[in-house]
């Protein structure tokens, strides 16, 4: 069930009437059936993919607890093995398949791909990550494994967060399922502010700017420079305000129901540096990749060539976990470059700033370090929304070619809608800064109720009005 | 984990005071209130409420305003469903017709008042149920035009510009015919902004919001009909060379069906009528690998409903590049020329071999 559609516009206020109105020892039931029913609007056949990965992490944590030494070791490898294994053959089968089929036939040999018509559950990713982090955890003794079924069902299948994350660590959200939530009127309407502003990112600009990007980069060589630099930037701005207003409408519905999903962005194109991006964004998965890859690799204790490796061999699998193709490998890679790169040029870029007289805490220091950042995270973004290396390389070579002002729109999107989309984005990176300086909902919440009402009632008329409403899938589904 | 590697990569668990402010912000923003669930419960509705009503206010606000549209396409079709269109000539049928078909060269030579209402990117169950809603509501027209095309043999897979249509989903005929192709049309009707917001991208209900204050859109129609001031788009080429093998165009028994009961329609209102077919750019004549199929078709129905079919294929005006925007569309020296040409044929006599009586 997509958060942009009728049917969450029903289910969500009917699912809590019925969750405020139960018991608090049978919610978690009922959370578990609505989590089925909420992925069971997509395909309903592919739950019992997750049931499968559900019930080896289930029994897999209680066997790890209860072993130590090599068989501990042994159960983790097998249920990591085994629960990666589905992923592999939902997400990965052909982009292996296809380039074993590629390499043969350059030798010479002559053998076709296998057709398995298989389509990628959505969000199986995410489902994957959150049940890898659970066993890992209860191997290191972080966690105590879950015994009652429904509960751990319920954490790996928590709607809210089910699709496209945040990844939760069972240390932040297991342990709430076993806690009270009651109805709390300021903790509902605060659920509810967050959930709007999530909508708003994502009907009304990220949506909307789907429209030119789609357009341009689906035939890119039909486009000018021009084009095809505003759909880079657009969809910069897209996937942000997309894959965030997912994080604040799920973080939103979670506070609804009584539980606390870890934030996931922190205005990351206000970053000092690709670094500082990093931490800013997809914050779960950033983590997920430093506790479970990063480290283990050897991270920063091993000296400087230990680390670039550490921090390559991560960003390549964060790019592969993004998506089974070439184009998010090498988007994972060039960011690893990005950051190994920076730390190799700080010297010499602190004795730049300082020769020209610009110190850490200067503006204009800060604007240089923050656009550079932006442009260079737009350079990488091409590859990862173009549609094959051949599109990518196309669009990198033509950015400045051929600029014509009075060839901007495009067949879907009418030069009409420019002024919206530049709004849209304004605001964003106002309330923005706003926030960053001090709480919006604080300045809000000491207005008159009246003028409160009016300007809650007015935001949610104008992100009705301004929207889009395509049933656009959310970008992050699909890994 | 040691404090260097969270450092070295992306060390989001370090919570910087702004995130925590942002972060608590929201529950901390005031002194908890404890109001019972009641309360609660009522104030959440109220605010729901609020937006509903809101939402039915603007709703309202929207569809009066594009009702009360003099201009442009909106004003057109308010002309219809307000009767007062009432012409001697109505053409109809698709774009072709829109922007084909010249009301002024039309009066002009003929003397009668001319009203085109073809409508963009419609086939013939949709062409069907805008000239049911005319005859509903304006004077029995003297002649009715009713333009053919390739896709006049089909029914709609989609609406198109959806936008235009949901300020008459009470005309009983564009109702049935929009639910048919599109099954959710039902919630254009029934909930409140969601014709204008979900099926609109294009900010259309901006159109209502003016005109609710008096402004009205630029006028760019004359008496329905549209000149397209436009040069050839190269589209053509582009689209012979993806098809060299030629193109064939669908021909189904509802987009059949469609057509007679225009010929019935005309018939049992007593309304002379004439089927047209106005030009096509030669060279994608010659690529139509079905045409004639499609136009045995075409004189078998007007045979059966003994209705005349003046076909425009042949004109000098389809050997002219420079009167088209694209292979099916003129533009409007090409509306203009075609047009007058009709228009002598008519005024020249064949007019009363068509209209045997009552004109």
């Amino acid at each position: 069930m997509l958060f942009n559609s009728l049917q969450f516009a029903v289910f969500l206020p009917v699912f809590c009437l019925l969750y405020f109105s139960m018991p608090g020892r049978t919610r978690t039931a009922l959370l578990l059936v609505a989590s089925c029913v909420f992925y069971m609007a997509f395909i309903p056949a592919y739950i019992l993919i997750l049931f499968v990965t559900i019930l080896i992490d289930y029994f897999a944590g209680i066997y790890i607890e209860r072993s130590d030494g090599s068989r501990k070791k042994w159960l983790l490898w097998m249920s990591i093995i085994a629960t990666c294994l589905v992923l592999f053959v939902f997400k990965y089968f052909y982009f292996v398949t296809g380039n074993f089929v590629a390499a043969a036939n350059f030798f010479g040999w002559q053998i076709s791909e296998p057709t398995l018509n298989i389509i990628l559950p959505i969000g199986l990713s995410f489902h994957t990550f959150q049940s890898l982090s659970y066993v890992v955890e209860v191997y290191r003794g972080h966690q105590k494994a879950e015994r009652n079924f429904i509960t751990y069902a319920t954490y790996v299948m928590f709607f809210p967060q089910l699709v496209a994350g945040p990844i939760e660590r069972p240390q932040n959200l297991l342990h709430q399922f076993y806690e009270q939530h009651p109805f709390d009127y300021d903790r509902i309407t605060s659920g509810l502010k967050r959930m709007a502003w999530g909508f708003f990112k994502k009907l009304v600009i990220a949506d909307r700017l789907a429209l030119y990007v789609n357009d341009v980069y689906g035939t890119p060589h039909n486009h000018t420079g021009l084009q095809l630099t505003l759909a880079t930037f657009f969809f910069a701005y897209q996937i942000y305000c997309d894959f965030s207003g997912y994080s604040d409408i799920a973080i939103g519905s979670a506070r609804i129901l009584g539980f606390k999903l870890m934030e996931n962005f922190r205005s990351p194109y206000h970053s000092l540096s690709v670094g500082e991006f990093w931490q800013r964004w997809h914050i779960s998965l950033s983590t997920w990749f430093r506790d479970y890859v990063y480290v283990p690799l050897g991270g920063s204790r091993r000296g400087l060539p230990r680390w670039a490796i550490a921090i390559f061999v991560t960003f390549a699998i964060s790019g592969l976990w993004h998506g089974a193709a070439w184009t998010f490998v090498i988007w994972g890679i060039l960011n690893a470059v990005y950051l190994i790169g920076g730390r190799a040029t700080k010297p010499w870029r602190d004795r730049f700033f300082g020769l020209v007289g610009l110190h850490d805490t200067m503006l204009p220091r800060k604007v240089i370090m923050v656009t550079t950042t932006f442009a260079l995270t737009c350079v990488a973004w091409i590859l990862f929304r173009a549609q094959s290396m051949s599109d990518a390389w196309y669009i990198f070579t033509h950015l400045g070619t051929g600029w014509n002002l009075r060839q901007i729109g495009t067949e879907q999107f009418l030069m009409r809608q420019m002024p919206a989309a530049f709004l849209g984005i304004l605001i964003l990176e106002l309330g923005q800064l706003w926030q960053a300086r001090g709480s919006v909902p604080e300045w809000l919440s000491r207005l008159p109720m009246p003028v409160r009402w009016t300007a809650y009632a007015g935001f949610v008329l104008a992100v009705m009005m301004l929207g889009i409403y395509r049933n656009e899938q959310f970008i992050y589904f699909q890994f | 984990m040691s404090q260097s590697d969270k450092n070295s990569f992306s060390s989001s668990v370090i919570v910087e005071p702004s995130e925590i402010r942002s972060q608590t912000s929201e529950r901390s923003a005031r002194k908890p209130r404890r109001f019972p669930i009641g309360i609660g419960v009522a104030r959440i509705l109220a605010f729901f409420l609020l937006i509903a009503a809101l939402t039915l206010l603007t709703d309202r606000i929207i569809n009066t305003g594009l009702r009360s549209v003099q201009t442009s396409t909106y004003g057109v079709l308010n002309r219809i469903v307000s009767g007062q269109a009432n012409a001697d000539i109505v053409i109809s049928g698709s774009s072709r017709a829109w922007v084909h078909y010249d009301p002024r060269e039309i009066s002009s030579a003929t003397g009668m008042s001319v009203f085109n209402i073809g409508q963009n990117g419609t086939q013939s169950d949709i062409q069907l149920a805008m000239l049911k809603t005319y005859l509903k509501h304006n004077r029995k027209p003297k002649l009715i035009i009713h333009n053919l095309d390739l896709y006049s043999l089909q029914t709609s897979k989609e609406v198109y510009e959806v936008a235009r249509y949901i300020p008459y989903l009470k005309e009983q005929p564009l109702y049935e015919t929009l639910q048919k192709v599109y099954p959710h049309a039902s919630r254009w009707k029934a909930l409140p902004l969601y014709g204008h917001l979900v099926e609109d991208a294009r900010f259309n209900w901006l159109i209502g919001l003016k005109a609710f204050v008096g402004m009205q859109p630029r006028e760019d129609h004359i008496e329905g009909f549209v000149p397209r001031h436009l040069h050839w788009t190269g589209d053509f080429e582009k689209f012979k060379e993806q098809n060299p093998e030629g193109v064939r165009f669908e021909m189904t028994s509802e987009g059949t069906k469609c057509i007679e009961e225009i010929a019935e329609i005309c018939r049992s209102e007593g309304v002379p009528l004439l089927f047209a077919y106005s030009p096509e750019y030669k060279p994608m004549q010659e690529i139509e690998v079905n045409r004639r199929e499609i136009f045995d078709q075409f004189r078998d129905i007007a045979a059966r409903y003994d209705v005349p079919l003046w076909d425009f294929s042949d004109s000098p005006v389809c050997l002219d590049r420079d009167l088209f925007y694209n292979s099916q569309h003129l533009n409007h020296q090409g509306a203009s020329q075609f047009s007058r040409e009709l228009a002598l044929r008519l005024a020249a006599g064949i007019r009363e071999k068509i209209i045997k009586t009552g004109m």
